[in-house]
């Protein structure tokens, strides 16, 4: 039997503006209808579909706000990122649910505690929990909860039994044609079988009739990190000195690591893009074997870059790229043989040092004649 | 407010060059010996082996035993680490040699840099990365010597430069820094050659610890190497002859008494 956690906070557009928390206010779609409203909204009597005008007359004080998708997909990213570690999946929705799939989790309820806090630390609102074996019904259970607090439904058929199928998702059309039934409860819908209503409603009959059993056919899609990531420093005025460059590029690798660290990912390209005044921006960029996670590898890549940089005119901004990020779990950098510390760093420096200097500066030697009075065929040298 | 002052101001240090960069010298750690299974070695660093995390010295005259002893310790590393790095500077580094003294070559990685220049960046580099253990053979840059010395303490890396004696030959501001750098200075100085059948099969040379900031210097013994033969199997040797000369000895007592009276001297 499964076990989901769900975290509910406000619709991530209204979430990602804290100016507007406590306030009556609607999101405007763009078509002239409200795509989310805010709680206090809902008290007066807006819902999601209504026309605007609808809103303003149920309720003249509300603020409306344009759309700004890509803020809350921002936003659903870090809320992503912050649960990341707290459960093998974690899917967070623009509606406001994060959901966690916490089987087998073993500190299930440290875990459901952390996901409160850290969602409150994100969005700034207390968030509802639910804790179910499946998602649909955990969602359900969040939206009963009272905020800061957990409603456990154990059995799924009773919780879900007296609920109305307004719940189920369904469009209007097949929402009167339930009605029609008469079926006003998710226990009615449970009664029939899920073949019955799929004759009735099609594949979205089935799956209803489904989760009103809390069978929870619809599984997780797991949120996965980017991978691609990079940092920005524009510099004004423009700087020309190397130090200062060195500074500020310590400073991009530092956040980049902290960046890198909770998602245990490691870079596989690493690319420097220095923007020039009044010409195109210069680049370099290098594929390197092991995946760098940490500030100082990675600064001892960028810092050997910019040491030998030819800088043509004052630098205004500075670009770090990592355009292939992979896991850096297999690492286990302080654990070799005795006292070699870091193996991966020190094959990272004779990277760099051949990519200056030429692959024969760094060598291997293994046995080739060793009877040869001749030195040079004693033994042969390869690149390290 | 004075303390609210310095506390930001340790604080930017730390931001920008790292927590070791400014530290309370009792969170400083102790530096860890590494036994290098050479008896007289490890006696004459006072503390039970070579410093890991500092830079140190074998100079001697040319045929003195500098680069057998310095081989010795490099083929006892490749034993004990998994990666040690030969910075081989004059490019003259046979590795049929070591492995006529025992040494894993697979262990063993040679970076063979064009100018001294290069050779002071791959050092730094390689001890700042964290390799474990450094032979530098060949003088390195004047300034390179202060960034090895604080990389090697940071990363906890073994650094053994062989050098020349003050007064030897090469540049002279090379060697007067890697004397002030240097931790451990073990000086040789070849007393005879050892014979067999007419033939020179090794050499006798005498090894005093010139300079210890660790451990009180000034200790001497006596080493006999006899050099690899040919054939296939191991055969190269270093014994160390459990003698000192008489007046180490006595300056030896002298130092536990009165320490920078005998430095003076000394």
């Amino acid at each position: 039997m499964g076990l989901v956690c769900c975290g509910l906070v406000p619709h991530l557009e209204l979430a990602n503006r804290s100016d507007l928390h406590g306030q009556p206010a609607i999101i405007d779609r763009g078509d002239g209808h409200v795509l989310a409203a805010s709680e206090e909204a809902v008290i007066a009597g807006v819902r999601p579909g209504l026309t605007l005008r609808q809103a303003e007359a149920l309720c003249p004080a509300v603020i409306t706000v344009p759309s700004d998708a890509v803020g809350a997909s921002r936003m659903a990213d870090r809320i992503a990122a912050a649960l990341y570690d707290l459960a093998p999946a974690v899917e967070v929705r623009l509606q406001g649910h994060a959901w966690l799939d916490l089987a087998g989790v073993p500190r299930a309820a440290f875990a459901v505690a952390e996901t409160r806090r850290r969602l409150r630390a994100e969005v700034g609102v207390e968030p509802r929990l639910g804790l179910a074996p499946g998602p649909f019904t955990a969602a359900l259970a969040a939206g009963r909860a009272k905020s800061g607090r957990l409603i456990r439904v154990e059995d799924p058929g009773r919780f879900l039994a007296p609920l109305p199928v307004r719940e189920l998702g369904l469009n209007a059309e097949q929402l009167e044609r339930l009605d029609l039934l008469g079926l006003h409860t998710l226990g009615a819908v449970a009664a029939i079988g899920p073949s019955q209503l799929q004759s009735q409603l099609g594949a979205a009959g089935r799956a209803a009739a489904l989760l009103a059993r809390g069978a929870e056919p619809i599984p997780l899609h797991p949120w996965r990190p980017l991978t691609v990531t990079g940092a920005r420093c524009q510099l004004d005025p423009p700087v020309e000195n190397r130090e200062a460059l060195l500074f500020v590029a310590r400073g991009l690798c530092g956040d980049l690591a902290a960046e890198l660290g909770p998602r245990a990912a490691g870079a596989g390209k690493v690319r420097i893009r220095l923007g020039v005044e009044d010409s195109a921006s210069e680049v370099r960029q290098s594929i390197v074997r092991h995946p760098l996670s940490s500030a100082t590898e990675l600064f001892g890549l960028v810092s050997s870059w910019l040491r030998d940089w030819r800088l043509a005119a004052p630098v205004n901004e500075v670009t770090i790229e990592l355009p292939e990020l992979e896991t850096a779990t297999q690492r286990q950098l302080r654990l070799w043989t005795g006292g070699d510390g870091c193996a991966e760093e020190v094959d990272a420096a004779l990277e760099r040092l051949q990519e200056r200097h030429g692959v024969g500066v760094a060598l291997r030697a293994r046995l080739g004649l060793p009877t040869s009075p001749l030195p040079e065929q004693r033994f042969v040298l390869t690149p390290a | 407010m004075q303390t609210e002052k310095l506390q930001r101001a340790i604080g930017a240090i730390h931001v920008r060059f790292g927590d070791q960069a400014l530290m309370r010298a009792n969170r400083l750690p102790l530096v860890r010996p590494w036994p290098t299974g050479q008896s007289g070695v490890d006696r004459l660093c006072g503390i039970g082996g070579l410093p890991c995390g500092r830079i140190s010295v074998v100079q001697g005259a040319p045929g003195s035993g500098r680069l057998s002893l310095a081989l010795a310790l490099l083929a006892q590393a490749t034993r004990e680490f998994a990666r040690v790095v030969v910075i081989d500077a004059y490019g003259g580094l046979d590795p049929w040699t070591l492995e006529r003294l025992g040494a894993d070559l697979g262990a063993v990685t040679l970076v063979r840099p064009q100018t001294r220049m290069v050779a002071g960046e791959a050092a730094i580099a390689l001890a700042r990365a964290g390799a474990s253990w450094q032979l530098v053979l060949g003088d390195l840059p004047e300034p390179a010597l202060a960034s090895l010395e604080s990389a090697a303490a940071r990363s906890g890396c073994l650094v053994i430069a062989v050098g020349e004696p003050i007064g030897g030959a090469g540049p002279k501001e090379a060697r007067n820094a890697l004397a002030f750098a240097s931790s451990l200075t073990l000086e040789l100085e070849r007393i005879r050659w050892l014979k067999e059948h007419g033939q020179v099969v090794g050499i006798r040379s005498h090894v005093t610890c010139i300079k210890n900031k660790l451990a009180a210097p000034g200790v001497g013994a006596a080493m006999e190497l006899r050099y690899p033969r040919g054939g296939r199997r191991p055969s190269g040797e270093l014994r160390w002859v459990v003698e000192s000369a008489e007046p180490l000895t006595e300056l030896r007592e002298e130092v536990m008494t009165d320490p920078w009276g005998w430095s003076a001297a000394g």
